[in-house]
């Protein structure tokens, strides 16, 4: 009862987020924190639920946002084409390079994401007949729905495409928590904790780590559409590496293996740089600081933010931890 | 033919730099079982000290790149002191994650000191080229190719032949039978911890002056240095240098006769297919 009063409250909130803060800057904020959700609850699926740490999310969202691009940019393909399009490309990548790697587990794995990922970024870059190279493609059209006589939403308006991102995001969230819920989550906690085991006793780890590595793969897609119609503009710049650290410092820091850990964390990240920077911090110390929130946070804060506060107010109670179950041991 | 060993030779050149790298973050991860991405931050901080020191402190090059070796080796001693004697314990995913973050942490410290701009060592040596017979060299990359081998000379020695090689080797081996005999299995971490920092600085400080110094140059030099170590076979000293050195040529000449937009694609498709078919790298070596 009481989980489905919270639960109102913070639909009613985040419903409210563009008539309480008329600001752009603050709504400018919100639909990165949204796309940010996306990319880092798939990615929660493969390193918090399953334990297997991956460096190469960054290039199924790039693959998103410039599939859905290009075909708006080159061939006149409308929005609600690309989206979907974006994402089955990304989704359809992940297939294909899961099929090469998802039985290389530890640090062997780490390293061909990264190689993965920087491939990935080198094609972009060098391919320029398509993708323009360096200078990137832009002209990416804002989303339009339109139906002669009835109505016309332009999601240029940043309101509206807040809208557009928390319903997306929200869909995210609801799917990933579905997954976990099923055998399917069950399936990945046992491959987490031990592998071996999980085998013996029937669990096709390679299935459960492609369910997991492509949902992922398919919701990061989403998001690299929304982000390219979003900003109406996308380049190479998406396949830094930096943004594959941003996305991991939301799920450490936030809480992996849970699933509002990544989401909470998703918000905090987004909103944090621009606060440093609205403080007067250059980019080089915004960096610096999240650099230092990743070492400090791993060595004290080693679980996360959500389960390290559950556990505090539980034990304010006197009640049993409730989150202690889904913290990865 | 002569493009062919030009090319070659500008690939000994890098690839010896990827080798000194490569050998220090094998020794770091065949020991303690820890993937350190913040390892290229000390070739990156062996750069920008001996430019300080030569810049600032008017230093003779060769004395800059002494400090610069000992200041990277004291950071290198501290930082594992303060944070990746605690990392050990750690599973691989967090102890990861915190070397990430820690070379955030020191390539954004570098561009906040020395600024994101492209600098650029002074070189000590003169610009005419030594003519060998038919082959015409630099002297400042005849220098590097010297001292390099002279470095891994001295770290086989080292190994090889003193107490505390024979510690490391051991602890290398078998950390549990190591400390059943007395081996100070902390100790020999940190100890090889601090000379991985120091060989990737000499390696920051030789090629700092014949390539532009970034701050992002350390991120590059890691992922370089995980490339030869794999392909070389974790903690397999010989792989490291050999496939260090076969990196560098093997993107020279692909720059050169294929495509110079992709020769950094070259190390990464060769990882992947290393990992993929022979997952213990060219030279074995334990996993």
């Amino acid at each position: 009862m009481g989980r489905a009063i919270a639960l109102a409250a913070v639909a009613a909130l985040l419903l409210a987020v563009p008539i309480l803060f008329r600001d752009p800057y603050v709504l400018h904020i919100a639909i990165y924190a949204g796309i940010n959700v996306m990319l880092v609850s798939g990615l929660n699926l493969l390193v918090g639920y399953m334990g297997l740490l991956s460096l190469g999310h960054g290039a199924f969202w790039g693959l998103g946002a410039y599939g859905s691009a290009l075909l708006a940019v080159k061939l006149g393909i409308s929005f609600w084409v690309g989206l979907p399009a974006g994402a089955l490309l990304a989704a359809l990548m992940s297939f294909l390079l899961g099929n090469l790697i998802l039985r290389v587990r530890g640090h062997r794995f780490v390293i061909i994401t990264i190689a993965f990922q920087e491939i990935t970024r080198l094609v972009h870059y060098n391919w320029v007949e398509l993708t323009n190279g360096q200078n990137g493609l832009s002209g990416v059209p804002s989303p339009v729905v339109a139906i002669p006589g009835l109505l016309e939403i332009n999601f240029f308006a940043k309101e509206n495409f807040y809208y557009l991102v928390l319903a997306f995001a929200a869909l995210t969230v609801y799917v990933c928590y579905r997954l976990v819920g099923s055998h399917v989550g069950r399936a990945l906690v046992a491959i987490r904790e031990n592998e071996s085991l999980a085998e013996s006793v029937g669990v096709n780890t390679f299935r459960y780590s492609m369910i997991a590595f492509g949902t992922g793969a398919f919701f990061a897609g989403l998001a690299g559409s929304l982000y390219a119609h979003y900003s109406r503009y996308v380049s190479p710049d998406v396949f830094d590496f930096i943004h594959i650290v941003e996305m991991l410092i939301m799920i450490l820091m936030g809480g992996r293996g849970t699933i509002a850990g990544p989401v909470v964390g998703a918000i905090i990240f987004t909103a944090l740089p621009e606060s440093l920077r609205f403080v007067g911090l250059s980019p080089a110390a915004q960096w610096f600081t999240l650099g230092l929130i990743l070492v400090v946070g791993i060595l004290y804060v080693p679980e996360g933010i959500v389960p390290r506060v559950a556990r505090l107010l539980a034990r304010r109670r006197g009640a049993r931890p409730a989150a202690a179950t889904e913290n990865p041991a | 033919m002569e493009l062919a060993v030009e090319l070659v030779g500008q690939g000994l050149i890098i690839g010896s730099g990827y080798a000194l790298i490569a050998v220090g973050l094998t020794m770091i991860f065949g020991l303690m079982n820890l993937a350190n991405f913040a390892h290229g931050e000390f070739y990156m901080l062996g750069a920008y000290f001996a430019y300080s020191a030569v810049s600032f402190l008017r230093l003779n090059y060769f004395l800059a790149v002494a400090l610069a070796i000992a200041a990277t080796m004291v950071l290198g001693f501290a930082l594992d002191r303060l944070v990746f004697r605690r990392l050990r314990r750690e599973p691989i995913m967090s102890a990861t994650m915190a070397t990430i973050g820690l070379s955030i942490l020191l390539q954004y410290t570098a561009q906040m000191v020395w600024g994101a701009y492209p600098l650029s060592i002074k070189s000590p040596f003169p610009p005419e080229p030594l003519s060998l017979g038919p082959i015409v060299v630099p002297v400042n990359r005849l220098f590097i190719i010297a001292v390099t081998i002279f470095v891994i000379a001295l770290f086989h020695w080292l190994l090889k032949s003193t107490r505390l090689g024979k510690a490391i080797r051991a602890t290398f081996q078998n950390k549990e039978s190591a400390a059943l005999v007395g081996i100070e299995i902390e100790r020999i971490y940190t100890t090889a911890f601090t000379i991985g920092a120091g060989m990737a600085a000499i390696s920051g400080a030789l090629l700092g002056s014949i390539f532009t110094l970034l701050p992002t140059m350390g991120g590059f030099a890691t992922l370089k240095a995980f490339i030869v170590v794999i392909v070389g076979g974790m903690g397999s000293f010989v792989g490291a240098i050999v496939s260090g050195l076969m990196l560098g040529v093997a993107e020279a000449l692909g720059a050169g006769f294929v495509s110079s937009a992709y020769k950094d694609g070259v190390g990464f498709i060769v990882v992947i297919v290393v990992l993929l078919f022979t997952p213990q790298g060219l030279f074995g070596g334990k996993s």
